[in-house]
């Protein structure tokens, strides 16, 4: 083979080539738009958290010796029926709040607010259910059916009184 | 740098194999960035708890006898409407009763776009 001055003029000639292909590899790739990647898994795990919490209000306490009684609801039924928003806000708060430890809390804010198409004019109505106001933090939109019947209930939302579906859509941000 | 002894010669050397070695761990380490960016958007775009939420929704107005009652229709005319306007989805429900075989069916199409789901539902009476 070469002797040891030819080996380093290849070793030099090699580095130098290397050098060049990486100098043109990031020239062509500084001009792509890089977006800031934690935000997506942030957003993701939030949405995830949202609609967990929904599902477990939206859970009916049923029960063998109460299949037809009242009890037979969800918290979230009750709460549109009955008991307002503010009743909605305490349990929904409590839950995306809380964490491991039970002496610390978690500091997300929400918005939560109601749609339900009133029978008469056919139209889609927003009612406002419970929460701080929004003003222009990243947030993510969870939403969530709720079955309601407010016959015979405190109706506070003034829903039409018949079977129908509401649509609970919670806005969630880190606050 | 070609007149320096057999040691620094040597020295030189293991300096360009591990500079090079760096550097390609780092675009691999920053390949897994992109990689979880990816999931995790993905996750976003599918509607796993859309579909979930109105399967939930439907089965629990079945389960009331809801769906085929007096208010059955309007029932599916609020879901039609609210999830056109605020989730930008078609969604279509009919539930039949097959007398012959005793099964009720439901059938259930959501469409947002992006995710295309159809379900028939069947339940023995």
């Amino acid at each position: 083979m070469v002797n040891n001055q030819g080996q380093l003029y290849t070793i030099e000639g090699v580095a130098a080539g290397v050098l060049m292909v990486v100098t043109a590899y990031l020239i062509v790739s500084s001009t792509t738009v890089l977006t800031p990647q934690d935000v997506h898994i942030a957003d993701m795990q939030l949405e995830q958290l949202g609609n967990d919490a929904l599902v477990i209000l939206d859970t009916p306490d049923y029960s063998i010796l109460n299949s037809t009684g009242s009890a037979n609801k969800s918290k979230l039924q009750m709460q549109i029926e009955n008991d307002g928003g503010a009743a909605f806000g305490e349990n929904f708060s409590r839950i995306i709040n809380s964490k491991v430890n039970p002496s610390e809390h978690d500091n997300l804010k929400f918005n939560a607010t109601l749609f339900s198409r009133d029978e008469l004019t056919g139209s889609v109505i927003e009612i406002q259910f419970n929460g701080s106001q929004y003003y222009r933090e990243n947030a993510v939109k969870v939403n969530r059916w709720v079955y309601v019947n407010p016959t015979g209930a405190t109706n506070p939302f003034v829903l039409n009184s018949r079977n129908q579906t509401v649509l609970v859509e919670v806005l969630l941000w880190r606050g | 740098m070609a007149r320096l002894n057999e040691d620094g010669q040597w020295i030189v050397m293991m300096g360009f194999i591990v500079s090079i070695t760096i550097l390609i761990l780092a675009i691999v380490v920053g390949e897994s960035a992109l990689i979880g960016k990816t999931t995790s958007e993905s996750v976003l775009e599918f509607s796993k708890t859309d579909i979930q939420d109105l399967r939930s929704e439907i089965l629990t107005l079945n389960e009331k006898k809801i769906l085929n009652g007096s208010d059955g229709m309007d029932v599916i005319e609020d879901i039609q409407n609210i999830s056109i306007q605020r989730k930008n989805s078609i969604v279509e429900i009919a539930s039949w009763r097959d007398a012959l075989a005793r099964t009720d069916y439901i059938y259930i199409h959501f469409n947002n776009g992006i995710t295309n789901y159809n379900e028939v539902y069947d339940e023995y009476y």
